[in-house]
């Protein structure tokens, strides 16, 4: 086993190895550790209670068919987790039809968060996100997190923005591009 | 708009970042997304990328509210793991548990005919068996394939047929891993069930099969030229 200084990486990567194992108690202590966190991030993108928790369902029980994929070199486990619930909850939202534009209830019936780069917590690699996306100018940046965090599709964020589809996604590009040379420095 | 999905993924560096980050960024179309998924699959190097984007805004991930979820719903997950297939007694653990990976995430009905398929007594105990289900996304309906070296490459059906365009046809496709050029496995007809020769292509574990959409008579051109609506990876299951 890797040593790792971060405080849950050890116990989430033997939580999922005992899964891989079949383990049923280790289902259970990884949901009672992660579903709070993983239904937050689900929530955030479908904006409705029933399907965020399905979202979260299928989560699980993806991480307990694919726990023995996990791979310590693929990243920290807290990360492979939340993966997995966002594209689990971004499928249900493609699903749903999200490419029709629109800023109106069949949003959801939650408000959308407006700026969680101000919650960003103080781990080194926060610090450094958050900087860089200050960096951004301000339509790239709130382009950039209603796709991540409220999980809006291209024209879903023009629509919210009042800006043209082709414009949001030349910035939104431009921005990920940005980010990337800026986190690289 | 147009995505070019074969092959699947375009050949400059500077456009496989950007598919792989507006992947993570979670703003690609359900097709392009899948075809991510698959190339992840296949494309050590492309995973890469997508995992080194995963990294990069994690921290915004971390920066979500928590929220909490509705009582009961750890129950309902593991009565969910009941109704998945049981663990085979074989001990090949790994293809195995890729497959239920892709039975999880296609509709139950899909993971109970995969299931039955599995189940079924094998022709010969001895002969490798092969199955893949070929999705979308969770909402689409999904195919699945099973494949013996002997009985060669076989689509079984769809699950949740849906009308077909009409003028339009489906064409089934197989791809080794590490290759880039698709085999064509024939036009799927109304029944949805195709047996494919093993000499136009044996069933090998790990390759692609996918279907395509196409004009009458089908891809003029040896390779697809619709959209690929259904993808899936094919894995052994003894």
């Amino acid at each position: 086993m890797m040593e790792r200084p971060a405080d849950t990486t050890g116990d989430h990567a033997s939580l999922l190895a005992a899964i891989a194992r079949g383990e049923r108690e280790a289902l259970r202590r990884l949901y009672a550790a992660e579903s709070r966190r993983l239904y937050g991030i689900a929530l955030a993108i479908l904006r409705d209670p029933a399907a965020a928790a399905d979202a979260v369902q299928d989560a699980f029980l993806r991480i307990w068919s694919r726990a023995g994929t996990y791979d310590a070199t693929r990243g920290e486990p807290r990360t492979w987790l939340a993966a997995i619930a966002r594209h689990v909850a971004l499928d249900a939202a493609r699903a749903r039809g999200r490419e029709t534009p629109t800023d109106d209830p069949a949003l959801g019936d939650r408000p959308v968060e407006e700026d969680p780069v101000s919650r960003l917590d103080d781990a080194a690699d926060a610090a450094r996100l958050r900087a860089c996306l200050e960096g951004l100018p301000e339509k790239n940046r709130r382009s950039i997190v209603l796709a991540f965090v409220d999980g809006f599709s291209h024209s879903q964020v023009a629509a919210r923005l009042e800006l043209p589809v082709g414009t949001v996604k030349a910035w939104i590009r431009r921005g990920l591009a940005s980010l990337r040379e800026c986190l690289a420095s | 708009m147009s995505t070019p999905l074969f092959p699947p993924l375009p050949d400059s560096p500077e456009e496989r970042e950007a598919l792989a980050a507006e992947y993570v960024l979670g703003t690609l179309e359900a097709r392009e997304a899948t075809m991510v998924r698959a190339a992840m699959e296949s494309d050590a190097a492309f995973r890469a990328v997508v995992l080194m984007w995963e990294a990069r805004l994690a921290p915004l991930a971390r920066a979500i509210p928590e929220a909490e979820p509705p009582a009961g719903l750890l129950a309902r997950i593991e009565a969910r793991l009941d109704d998945l297939p049981a663990p085979l007694p074989a001990p090949r653990g790994a293809s195995l548990r890729v497959w239920k990976g892709w039975a999880v995430a296609s509709t139950a009905i899909a993971a109970g005919l995969a299931a039955f398929l599995i189940l079924r007594p094998a022709p010969e105990p001895a002969e490798p068996r092969f199955v893949a289900v070929l999705q979308q996304d969770q909402a689409a309906p999904a195919w699945v394939v099973e494949a013996t070296r002997e009985g060669g490459i076989m689509l079984a059906g769809a699950v949740n047929p849906r009308p077909r365009d009409e003028g339009r046809v489906l064409q089934l496709w197989g791809l080794y891993q590490g290759e880039s050029q698709p085999v064509s496995l024939g036009l799927v007809p109304p029944d949805g069930r195709l047996a494919v020769d093993p000499r136009v292509m044996p069933p090998r574990e790990g390759m692609l099969i996918e279907i395509s959409l196409e004009p009458p008579g089908g891809s003029p051109i040896g390779r697809p030229t619709g959209p690929v609506l259904f993808i899936g990876r094919l894995e052994r299951v003894n």
